[in-house]
């Protein structure tokens, strides 16, 4: 799934997460802007992109907090009522970000939560699919993260195609070099 | 073999199924003479006035197109064998009956180019129209059992153009499972406990692999 030149993996990736210095840095005093000092003083709490942070985690140079569409109260909302929450609001790359973030942050609870919420909601989506009218899709839409609106996409354009399909129409379209005119040679 | 139409879709455009169900077998009865075709694929006819002969389903519309033949309404396409499906598919809640592989297909080239061959074609295109309504209906809410511990999904029966509608939305919907399910994310001391509470409720889908 994770691919360099995956357009979605890259954005996931600049989500910001949560982060505290945990060494003195220079240098790097535009995440820190109280002082003009140009650097960044040890606890020093900061939001960085997920590439960013993941890298200086390997440096020891900060801890990644779990951010906050991990936090409590949505855990909660998810355990009451994960198909109607809305996730893209939080992090329009929940699943993708709760992966990768898992492992940086030693929360062994975030599996569970990201696990439960896309059962759920994953029936909300089938059902969606292939019921719901076009018109009343928006509104369910912009609950959904971006992972749960490619399924659903990829569930409706082919379930479209072959609409498209048995209402028949052109069987062969014409190449558009086609029926065109050669201009008259002078 | 990315589709042609849409490249995020299903792995066939619906055209290309219809390209591949042309090479189904059927019957037709020639009105003309002509000498066998030799070609790639094998042999067709000897052609002859009223002796029926087996050739596949482009050739047949090919002839039917230029009046050169009738085509015999294959045996499922008949008003009674489509009935009992119908009744069978809507008796049985989860399994599907067996029906040719592209019979949504062939069904519909017929509908299309051999119209006057089928009698009672509006009873026939109707049965065929609710047999795939109750089917779909049938995939989608079988489709609601996959979970993390789903596999694999087993489709017995399941005709190709049904199978196409809903690859890429399962075939996504596995992966993400796959991937938030995996060892690193879930350990396997909270995986248990509802382990067995659900295993029972598969039906015809099951793991190939149960862990």
């Amino acid at each position: 799934m994770t691919n360099y030149f995956d357009i979605d993996d890259i954005l996931a990736e600049d989500e910001l997460v949560p982060a505290t210095f945990r060494e003195a840095t220079n240098g790097v005093g535009l995440f820190d802007s109280t002082d003009d000092t140009n650097k960044v003083e040890p606890g020093s709490k900061v939001e960085l992109p997920f590439w960013l942070a993941q890298e200086l985690h390997l440096r020891q140079a900060v801890t990644v907090n779990v951010p906050p569409c991990f936090n409590k109260r949505t855990r909660e909302e998810i355990d009451a009522d994960a198909a109607h929450v809305d996730l893209r609001n939080r992090c329009p790359f929940f699943y993708e970000l709760g992966y990768k973030i898992a492992p940086l942050v030693g929360d062994k609870t975030i599996g569970r939560v990201l696990l439960i919420a896309f059962r759920t909601r994953y029936k909300e989506v089938l059902i969606k699919a292939h019921t719901a009218a076009f018109e009343a899709t928006a509104k369910f839409l912009s609950l959904l993260t971006e992972e749960e609106v490619k399924l659903y996409k990829a569930a409706q354009s082919s379930a479209i195609a072959f609409k498209k399909w048995r209402k028949g129409g052109p069987r062969f379209q014409k190449a558009s070099v086609l029926g065109r005119k050669r201009k008259p040679i002078q | 073999m990315a589709s042609q139409s849409d490249p995020h879709g299903s792995a066939f455009s619906a055209a290309e199924l219809e390209f591949l169900a042309e090479d189904e077998m059927v019957e037709i009865v020639p009105n003309i003479r002509m000498d066998p075709l030799n070609l790639i694929s094998g042999d067709f006819g000897p052609f002859r006035p009223q002796i029926a002969t087996q050739v596949p389903l482009w050739l047949a519309v090919a002839l039917k197109k230029r009046g050169k033949c009738t085509i015999r309404l294959p045996d499922w396409m008949s008003v009674e064998k489509l009935t009992q499906v119908l009744e069978a598919e809507r008796d049985s809640a989860r399994d599907f009956q067996p029906l040719p592989f592209h019979y949504v297909e062939i069904a519909r080239l017929l509908f299309d180019h051999a119209r006057d061959d089928i009698p009672d074609i509006y009873m026939v295109r109707s049965l065929i129209e609710d047999i795939k309504d109750v089917r779909f209906h049938k995939i989608g809410t079988g489709l609601e059992i996959i979970s993390e511990r789903t596999y694999a999904v087993k489709l017995l029966n399941l005709s190709a153009m049904e199978v196409n509608i809903v690859r890429p939305f399962v075939a996504k919907a596995l992966e993400t499972f796959y991937k938030l399910d995996s060892p690193e994310m879930i350990q396997d001391a909270e995986r248990r406990p509802d382990a067995r509470t659900q295993a029972p409720d598969r039906g015809p889908r099951r793991p190939l692999r149960p862990r």
